[in-house]
């Protein structure tokens, strides 16, 4: 059975060219390790017995498969389509189908060898440490398995102008830059950024996170800019015998005094504001495995909703359910993102949020009756129920 | 009014490709061509050089024309150059009234009565967004801190800056989203006395709430100093044995007075940290301390640069590029009008040559990385245009922003002299 696998291998890839010859040679001693008993893969079986087909998850591979250990310098090679005439590489292979074309051949060499009996293929990561390197967890596609071999474990040779984040894959930077600079990010406070940077920077000393929710609800800016406004009185007019007679120096030339960068939300949207920064808050509290970046990245995917709750009363098509669908975060999480250690009561804390989401309950009917449909089944929902 | 007819007509954008270099325009026009100046701006700055001669030489008559004529073109809301007019006025008159000093302790009042922490904080974010002025110092040390300290379990921040600390949440973050394991943070603070109790609370707050948020273990400390940074002691920055230091001075190495910078550049040193970061603006107050004309030429030449760079990064109505430009006058009128023995009030610059030669004889310059590099100059193109990084060559080391080809910000990386053979000293030891 070994045998016939390895000598199936050599007949499909041989359009792969002499390169991965001696690579089989490795795979065959390799592959009998490999070949683990079939209890695991009988349960595969079993569980995929029982509907249609469906695309299997990523790394759960079908059972019957080959597994096929191919080399590092493999995975990252490009052109590995050869023309066997006149050995010129081709990224793919119905460009090099067409190349040889070209080569006139005779009907019979035309002909691709026919792949007779070739069974389903699963590859497995060579890096030992993968979690892609057992063949129970193989990858189903060879693109796949190249494209994370080098995401994984790879050079990072592609960089984005703007923010110089780094990609292995030539396809996700290319992604990325499409994207890049055009996402924004919105804070608790309405604001919104272009930049990453600015965002984080804003959102570390932005008055409007959830603890600190009940300034939200009392007015903001005004009184900080008389302070600014009133400077050039004291500052220009007791000192100077030069003064000019002119009144307009001591008069602020600025015609809108209020220094707004946050946009008012409208009374309405103000407890909304408030009850998505719980929502955020739940929804950021993400299990432990999640990054930084996706967590302020989830305060501002679930933003959007503020305007979309505030300009369309009615439906609310546009209601990410995919964000609240995060909810099912504990109510552990939710503290730890609040700032309380987890397992204690801070003096603050979730406590202190009730009497207000109460509020939101009366005074957003509809948005709740919307959100009603989601959290029926929700740890979450608990909170609310205590009002 | 002939001068003020003269700006309404100077209104709008000028090309400012066309131009020479401020400091080549205006030292050549004499008193008596300045009705034929062509232009406001021309006449402007070459009358603040006329004054400031005429203060030189003692020439009273002259000088009390300029002083009134000055007064008349300049205002604080107006063009740049009605900005620069008036501000540089105020620094003038109380140069020739020698009211220098106590207009200054004046002003350092005010702030300190009007600058709320909810204003500088509103102040710097906005400036921040609009400007790469004081991010590419931040960007630079965070990249060079996080690189050298990379993989250390336990990270000492001392933080000398005038910054509010707007430094540390992208570096905060960035902690938290690579691989591996976050490290424990403490960030200690010199917060010099301008900077009132409520605004440090404010800050420690918000940093240690950021940390929380991001899930890296964090400290916060604050060591107050009262007006001179050169009165810093290095007992109260408590180091700890298993940590690993880094020391970063954005914008602030100028507040300690000339005298005293080879000292605390030494205090630096005994703090034993793995790397200094510094970021300091370009300008030089300190050589030409003792040519009143020169400093002054310079010091036009400096805050000309920075003036406009505010009028087109900032909305024409921005309260906040207001703010920064009072901060610019008093910082002007302390280097025109005051001395106080080259105390650290007067915030006399220095280039970044300069600093490198000071720094040289405790530390040696570290280059920044391709990656670190690679991140200001993407910092420098998502700004409005105008902005660009050049690599320092010479004496100085690091990198500058650069304003229209003008360097503007320098910023730089030192470790500790003999470091290497203090580390495999260590090892040798463990072995």
């Amino acid at each position: 059975m070994f045998a016939s696998a390895a000598l199936s291998n050599s007949t499909s890839m041989s359009e792969e060219g002499s390169a991965s010859s001696e690579t089989r040679a490795h795979d065959f001693n390799s592959l009998i390790s490999f070949l683990t008993p079939t209890s695991p893969s009988q349960h595969l079986q079993q569980s995929q017995a029982k509907g249609k087909k469906k695309r299997s998850q990523p790394g759960n591979p079908d059972p019957d498969a080959e597994v096929v250990a191919l080399s590092p310098k493999t995975l990252i090679a490009t052109n590995r389509f050869v023309c066997e005439i006149c050995n010129k590489g081709f990224q793919r292979d119905q460009n090099l189908q067409l190349h040889r074309r070209g080569h006139n051949l005779p009907w019979k060499l035309r002909q691709r060898s026919s792949k007779e009996g070739v069974r389903k293929r699963v590859y497995v990561c060579p890096e030992p440490s993968c979690v892609h390197h057992h063949p129970s967890r193989a990858l189903g596609d060879l693109t796949g398995i190249k494209k994370h071999f080098s995401r994984k474990h790879g050079e990072k040779k592609w960089k984005c102008d703007k923010c110089s984040k780094r990609y292995a894959v030539h396809s996700d930077w290319k992604a990325h830059v499409k994207t890049c600079g055009t996402r924004e990010y919105r804070c608790d406070c309405g604001t919104l950024f272009s930049r990453k940077d600015s965002f984080v920077t804003h959102k570390a000393f932005c008055d409007a996170l959830a603890e600190e929710s009940a300034k939200l609800l009392t007015t903001s800016s005004s009184s900080t800019t008389t302070t600014i406004t009133t400077n050039p009185l004291i500052l220009d007019h007791p000192f100077f015998p030069f003064s000019s007679l002119d009144p307009t120096i001591f008069t602020n030339p600025n015609p809108n005094p209020n220094l707004n960068y946050n946009p008012h939300p409208p009374p309405l949207l103000r407890p909304y504001a408030f009850h998505l920064a719980t929502t955020e808050a739940a929804a950021a509290a993400a299990p432990p495995h999640l990054s930084a970046t996706s967590l302020l990245q989830r305060a501002s995917a679930v933003g959007p909703i503020i305007t979309g709750a505030a300009s369309c009363h009615v439906g609310c098509a546009d209601f990410d359910a995919g964000g609240l669908a995060t909810w099912h975060a504990g109510d552990r999480l939710t503290r730890d993102f609040l700032g309380v250690v987890a397992g204690e009561e801070a003096p603050g804390g979730v406590r202190d949020l009730l009497p207000l989401t109460c509020l939101d309950l009366v005074t957003a009917p509809h948005y709740c009756a919307q959100v009603g449909d989601h959290t029926c089944t929700n740890p979450v929902s608990e909170t609310w129920g205590n009002c | 009014m002939a001068s003020k007819k003269f700006c309404k007509q100077q209104s709008g954008r000028r090309n400012m490709q066309s131009s020479p270099p401020y400091h080549l325009r205006a030292s050549t026009s004499s008193l008596s061509s300045l009705d034929d100046m062509c232009s406001a701006k021309e006449w402007a700055l070459s009358a603040l050089q006329e004054c400031a001669r005429a203060i030189s030489d003692n020439d009273s008559a002259k000088m009390h024309h300029l002083l009134w004529m000055l007064n008349e073109f300049g205002s604080p809301y107006g063009d740049v150059e009605e900005r620069l007019a008036s501000h540089f006025l105020q620094a003038l008159f109380s140069k020739a009234t020698d009211l220098g000093d106590s207009r200054h302790n004046m002003l350092v009042s005010l702030a300190h009565k009007n600058h709320s922490f909810d204003t500088m904080k509103r102040v710097i974010l906005k400036f921040q967004e609009v400007s790469p002025w004081t991010t590419f110092g931040h960007v630079s040390s965070n990249g060079a801190i996080l690189e050298t300290l990379e993989g250390e379990p336990k990270i000492h921040i001392v933080d000398i800056s005038n910054t509010y600390c707007t430094q540390w949440p992208t570096f905060l973050e960035a902690l938290a989203s690579r691989d591996g394991e976050v490290p424990h943070v403490r960030l200690t603070v010199v917060a010099m006395e301008i900077m009132e109790g409520s605004t440090v609370k404010e800050m420690s707050r918000r940093m240690k709430r950021f940390a929380r948020l991001m899930r890296v273990p964090f400290e916060f400390n604050v060591v107050s100093v009262a007006l001179e940074l050169c009165e810093l002691k290095e007992e109260e920055i408590e180091i700890r044995e298993d940590e690993a230091v880094a020391v970063n001075c954005v914008g602030t190495l100028r507040r300690v007075s000339i005298g005293e910078r080879s000292s605390f550049i030494r205090l630096l040193r005994r703090l034993r940290p793995r790397i200094v970061t510094i970021a300091e603006e370009e300008a030089d107050f300190t050589n030409t301390r003792g040519d009143f004309v020169r400093c002054f030429e310079e010091c036009l030449r400096f805050y000309a640069l920075l003036f406009e760079m505010l009028e087109e990064s900032f909305e024409t109505t921005s309260n906040e590029r207001l703010v920064l430009e009072r901060e610019c006058s008093r910082s002007i009128l302390g280097v025109i009008a005051c001395d106080k023995g080259g105390g650290g009030e007067c915030e006399r610059r220095e280039k970044g040559s300069q600093w490198s030669a000071r720094l040289e004889e405790c530390f040696s310059p570290t280059k920044f990385s391709d990656d670190v590099e690679d991140d200001v100059r993407a910092l420098s193109r998502r700004c409005r245009a105008g902005w660009s990084v050049v690599a320092a060559e010479g004496r100085a080391s690091g990198l500058y922003l650069a304003w229209k080809g003008e360097p503007v910000v320098w910023a730089s990386a030192w470790k500790p002299q003999n470091e290497v053979s203090e580390v495999s000293e260590s090892y040798r030891n463990l072995m």
